[in-house]
């Protein structure tokens, strides 16, 4: 039979997605295999292939980053039935289980089902997982709580069955103040909420901005309005994933996502269009401001989410774990549960680092607390610092890796721990994405590794790219490629070198800023830059100064 | 430096990324990866025009064929299709080749501006001669008039056109086809003498007044079969049978016929033969094909065998005649013997081995005998000969086509044609003035050419062929064109090999990602490559392990231009070239 010749531009994932959305796993469970459509769509539900034939991955949505006590028990209980018992923390605040088989897959998602946690729309074309600041609603920063917003704006979305079919994946991330710790920048949409002078007013509200991504093209988001009243936020978040879903290339999955479409048609032409999507809602956009407002609220330090200057504000404590690589054991999920509902708010709170965190703990139970997680074996400092190296799954799970990012997790872990470095403890971040997907976001950090395979005479061996001095709105700049067995040395040079030109208070990309990349390019590599051109094939966007 | 790595080489074919390649290496491969160009004889730049036609523009298309081939309407009826063999639609058996030949004709068809392709050169001053108005002839002239000299065509028959008027039937191929083809060439300035018939003494006094002569004759003098029992006068000879036939000399036959032989001019005997004896529609005598070797060896390819079944003819193989009848003065009989093939003979043809006590006669009224034609011998003033290169034994006289090779197909003329006025030009002006570069330009499509995988699995439209009827009444033609979904569907199926996809290995990072999505074992991990003195890739191994893997490589001679490869790659190795063979003015 010829198929169908009407649908000439269309990729065959798109071709697939026409076919419809819809599985039944208890079927393909009872089959034991799943055929090539059935893996495209099954991402809908959150079920993923893993790099082990056999094995499936399962990402569970954490909408804004919370989950409840007893759901907490409930992930881990399926885990242990499962998956292994493994749990591991993704960058943008989900879960996933990286062991599951086919015939398993119904009963997950059964059990899951017991305590509200689902899987759906935990991978697919469709909008992700809706994140939000750490501390959100307890953040000294905070220009109002985004929690709710980013719950909302989940439900909201999952329910428009006229956005489960969008070109590409589609992200949302709200952050509570312009500190972005949120990575607004990095996202389709960012909320930021700010407070701004409307009329001689002070006034809180969101700044939106759109286009920003990583994966294999990094892409700065742009002002789509410089405020929006909360009441409509929501809505717009429906209103730019229209945008998306109209606009977005489907012949051409590489270039789908919206950075692309803001890139294509530019933002006015977005700003317009997303105008008339809340008009046809009947959102009146009249209040929208495009254009600089001043910000009035207090100002805020560099990176405040560091141990030194995280702040509350009702003056309770917060507890950090700083999950190693971002995997838990299904034991260790549920120990935490339980510490929290002992000594915090009966939940656990996600965050982009891949860590955990209590929130809500009385302070003269702090130091209970802490011994108590230490004794599971968990760090409870140093994160968003020097020693939180973020590394994707790689080569460990994910099908798409290239590089072993946990094996060089373990090689940097001693080099960045020396002694001489405690003074920069909070002043460097370092990333580590397996592939291009830069599932950890390695351009927005001081330090970011991309694995590569590097050719050799004969044969090739694994390496990364490696850039520094990178941050949400300029992306880091390319140092050069090196062998695994290489990277810790480059990473001490490159430490060294910010040791000695650090100004009082610097971070690692607030120096790249100030100077360039050359100065650490010469002492990696004993040569003058040459003309200050970045090395060849570098991705960084160029530097605009001044974080985020 | 401690962290420059030594690395393999980059790999990369032509010689320059972006721009015009120049070495001999370059040209290898183009051939290679436009395999159906290198088997055109006039190296016709074939998916150039099938995508012009696919973007609906005829007239581009019959462009670059009138640039080459300088005949599509003609080659688009009766090519000999070498390209179509080499295609690489039918390596993996998806419905057979790109119908090259048709999607020719099909722009020849409808094209609607027909221009003469512009010269190369200024008037030069230079005067050349050509003895002969055949498609060799005539390519020559246009050649070498473009070139910038004085061009004059001797041609012995009131027209022109050679064989395309007098030896192809014109239910194969109007008249009218030709005609407009060659009057392209002639209204850039030509002179023609029609009715010119130059012989021996003629030639030399050509040789005289002008600065060269090309003799571009053909083959005129029939092969002669000795059939004991008839009379040579009473044997029809093929060539003469057609251009009677041609000139409507021959309008009906009473009886049976015979034709005896298997190239291209007994078909067209035979199935001319089947037209005038009104044999199409089953009425008058029977028509049949006695060959000496096997189907296999006929010229006629799978269509036209199919048409002449259709047609009524028989064809009968393996059969050699020994001798013939007459009753009452008139052919009554011939007598045949049977061969089988000598299967353990080396060479194209193999031996036959004639099979005793197998004779037997088949009745006939008229034997006509089409088993080749060679070169007039006598043509040649005495002392000159042939050489090799088109050349003669005298420096300014030049011979080509089937007067040069002995007798060929039109493609293979009119690239003879081509060649031999770029070998006279270069004689005439001491230089070699004309060069071949490939030019190479990458291009931003996101690897979309207009076409997607699935037109690879179309199921084409066929030509459409005439009625048996529609074809018993004057010499309708047989073919009748593709119908505008036809071209469009033809034309979709071709891969459009002039695009070259490969992998800057400085970029990239062995993801493999295009390995997964490619949709055939296009793209390989490879450990060693070897390469040929050139540098072009001769053979490669490969790498199971990502750490023996020095290269991600692309095979373009497996590739189908899908362009998925490119799309998925997260570093933007993978470019998209746009590969093209020009011939032009150094
Ligand atoms: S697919 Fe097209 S370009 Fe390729 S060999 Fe066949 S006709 Fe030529
Ligand atoms: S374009 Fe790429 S994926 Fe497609 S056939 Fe060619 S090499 Fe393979
Ligand atoms: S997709 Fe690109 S980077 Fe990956 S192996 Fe292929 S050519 Fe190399």
């Amino acid at each position: 039979m010829q198929r169908q010749m009407n649908k000439r531009r269309l990729s065959e994932d798109e071709e697939i997605k026409a076919a419809g959305l819809t599985l039944d796993f208890d079927e393909i469970a009872k089959r034991g295999v799943m055929s090539k459509e059935e893996y495209a769509i099954a991402k809908w539900y959150g079920v993923y292939g893993s790099r082990q034939s056999g094995n499936l991955m399962a990402r569970i949505v954490i909408p804004g980053g919370v989950v409840t006590t007893p759901q907490a028990r409930q992930i881990a209980q399926t885990a242990e039935n499962h998956a292994q018992g493994r749990i591991n923390i993704t960058t943008r605040q989900s879960l996933q289980y990286h062991w599951l088989k086919v015939p398993r897959v119904p009963d997950m998602l059964r059990e899951l089902a017991r305590e509200q946690v689902t899987t759906y729309h935990g991978c697919g074309d469709v909008n992700r997982n809706v994140a939000a600041c750490p501390l959100a609603e307890n953040c000294v920063h905070a220009r109002l709580n985004v929690r709710p917003y980013a719950r909302e704006a989940a439900r909201l979305l999952a329910a428009c069955h006229d956005l489960d079919n969008l070109p590409r994946k589609f992200k949302i991330t709200w952050s509570g103040c312009p500190a972005a710790c949120a990575q607004p920048y990095m996202n389709c949409l960012g909320l930021i909420a700010v407070t701004v002078l409307r009329d001689g007013q002070p006034q809180t509200g969101f700044q939106a901005v759109i286009g920003g991504g990583m994966g294999w093209k990094g892409f700065v988001a742009q002002e789509l309005f410089s405020w929006v009243p909360p009441a409509h936020a929501v809505a717009l978040t429906r209103a730019v994933a229209l945008l998306f879903r109209d606009q977005g290339d489907r012949f051409h999955r590489g270039k789908a996502r919206l950075k692309f479409v803001v890139q294509r048609l530019g933002i006015a032409r977005c700003r317009e269009i997303v105008r008339e999507n809340l008009h046809a809602e009947g959102v009146s956009t009249a209040d929208f401001c495009t254009g600089p407002l001043t910000e009035v609220a207090g100002s805020i330090p560099q990176r405040p989410l560091v141990d030194s200057r995280l702040e509350t504000a009702d003056g309770t404590a917060v507890v950090r774990v700083r999950v190693p690589k971002g995997e838990l054991t299904a034991r260790h999920l549920r120990d935490l549960a339980e510490l929290s509902d002992r000594y915090a708010d009966q939940r656990l709170y996600t965050t982009n680092r891949q860590n955990l965190e209590f929130h809500g703990v009385a302070q003269e139970k702090r130091p209970t607390l802490v011994q108590a997680v230490q004794q599971l074996g968990f760090e409870t400092d140093g994160i968003e610092g020097i020693c939180d190296l973020v590394p994707c799954v790689g080569t460990t799970y994910c099908p798409k890796a290239v590089a072993t990012t946990r094996d060089l997790t373990d090689l940097l872990d001693p080099v960045v721990r020396q002694d001489k470095f405690a003074g920069i403890r909070e002043a460097v971040r370092i990333n580590l994405t397996g592939c291009p997907n830069s599932c950890s976001p390695y351009r927005i950090v001081d330090i970011g590794f991309r694995g590569m395979r590097i050719r050799e005479q004969l044969g090739s061996v694994e390496g990364w790219e490696m850039l520094i001095g990178g941050s949400q709105r300029a992306h880091g700049w390319k140092l050069g490629e090196f062998k695994t067995e290489d990277c810790p040395a480059v990473t001490e040079i490159v430490l060294d070198t910010f040791l000695e030109l650090r100004e009082e208070g610097e971070t690692l990309t607030g120096c790249v800023q100030r100077l360039g990349g050359g100065p650490f390019y010469e002492r990696v590599w004993e040569r003058p830059l040459g003309d200050g051109a970045q090395p060849d094939g570098g991705t960084g966007t160029g530097h605009v100064g001044g974080e985020p | 430096m401690k962290f420059d790595y030594p690395k393999a080489p980059p790999l990369r074919e032509y010689s320059v990324g972006e721009g015009e390649a120049t070495t001999a290496a370059d040209q290898r491969i183009l051939a290679k990866d436009i395999p159906c160009q290198a088997a055109c004889p006039a190296l016709t730049n074939v998916p150039l025009y099938i995508e012009h036609l696919l973007h609906g523009d005829p007239d581009a298309c019959n462009a670059v064929n009138l640039e080459s081939n300088v005949f599509p309407g003609v080659l688009g009826r009766v090519c000999t299709r070498p390209c179509e063999d080499r295609c690489r639609h039918q390596w993996t058996n998806t419905r057979g080749p790109v119908r090259i030949c048709h999607l020719k004709r099909a722009g020849a068809d409808r094209a609607t501006r027909v221009v003469a392709p512009p010269p190369y050169f200024p008037a030069s001053g230079k005067r050349v001669a050509i003895v002969g108005g055949g498609p060799a002839g005539l390519a020559a002239a246009r050649e070498l008039k473009r070139l910038g000299h004085d061009v004059t065509l001797f041609e012995r028959q009131p027209e022109l056109g050679g064989m395309m008027i007098h030896g192809i039937p014109r239910f194969r191929l109007p008249r009218e086809v030709v005609e407009q083809e060659i009057r392209l060439i002639t209204e850039t300035g030509i002179h023609v003498h029609l009715n010119a018939d130059v012989q021996a003494e003629g030639l030399q006094e050509l040789s005289d007044a002008y600065d060269a002569v090309c003799i571009a004759a053909g083959t005129m003098q029939v092969h002669q079969l000795d059939l004991p029992g008839i009379p040579p006068e009473l044997l029809i000879s093929g060539l003469d049978f057609m251009h009677r036939y041609n000139h409507r000399q021959i309008t009906s036959l009473e009886g049976d016929v015979v034709v005896i032989g298997g190239g291209f001019t007994a078909v067209d005997c035979a199935r001319s033969s089947a037209r005038a004896a009104r044999r199409l529609l089953g009425h008058g005598g029977k028509i049949s094909i006695y060959y000496r070797r096997s189907e296999h060896f006929m010229a006629a390819n799978q269509e036209e065998m199919e048409e002449i079944e259709r047609e009524n003819i028989l064809i009968r193989t393996l059969a050699t005649p020994v001798r013939g009848r007459l009753e009452n003065g008139h052919v009554a009989a011939v007598t045949l013997r049977r061969n089988v093939l000598d299967t353990s003979s080396q060479g194209d043809k193999p031996r036959m081995i004639t099979v005793p006590d197998s004779e037997f006669e088949v009745p006939c009224r008229h034997v006509i005998v089409a088993i080749g034609q060679h070169r007039e011998e006598g043509l040649l003033p005495t002392g000159w000969e042939l050489t090799t290169g088109f050349r003669t034994s005298q420096p300014h006289v030049f011979a080509t086509g089937d007067f040069a090779t002995g007798s060929d197909n039109v493609i293979k003329a009119v690239a003879n044609g081509k060649a031999v006025a770029e070998e006279i030009d270069t004689f005439l002006m001491g230089t070699r003035r004309m060069e071949t570069v490939v030019r190479v330009q990458t291009v931003h499509c996101d690897g979309y050419v207009g076409r997607v995988r699935d037109h690879d699995l179309l199921d084409p439209d066929p030509m459409q062929v005439a009625q048996l009827q529609q074809r018993a009444v004057d010499n309708h033609e047989v073919e009748l064109g593709f119908s505008p979904r036809g071209q469009q569907t033809n034309a979709e199926r071709c891969y459009l090999c002039h695009y070259k996809f490969e992998i800057d290995q400085d970029r990239c990072i062995h993801c493999d990602w295009c390995i997964d999505v490619a949709p055939r074992k296009c793209i390989q991990r490879v450990s060693r490559v070897f390469c040929r003195d050139d540098g072009s890739v001769e053979d490669v191994i490969e790498a199971t392990l990502a750490a023996d893997g020095t290269y991600i490589w692309i095979d373009s001679d497996q590739c189908i231009r899908c362009g998925k490869c490119l799309r998925v790659c997260p570093t933007e190795a993978i470019s998209m070239q746009r590969t093209e063979r020009l011939h032009r003015p150094r």
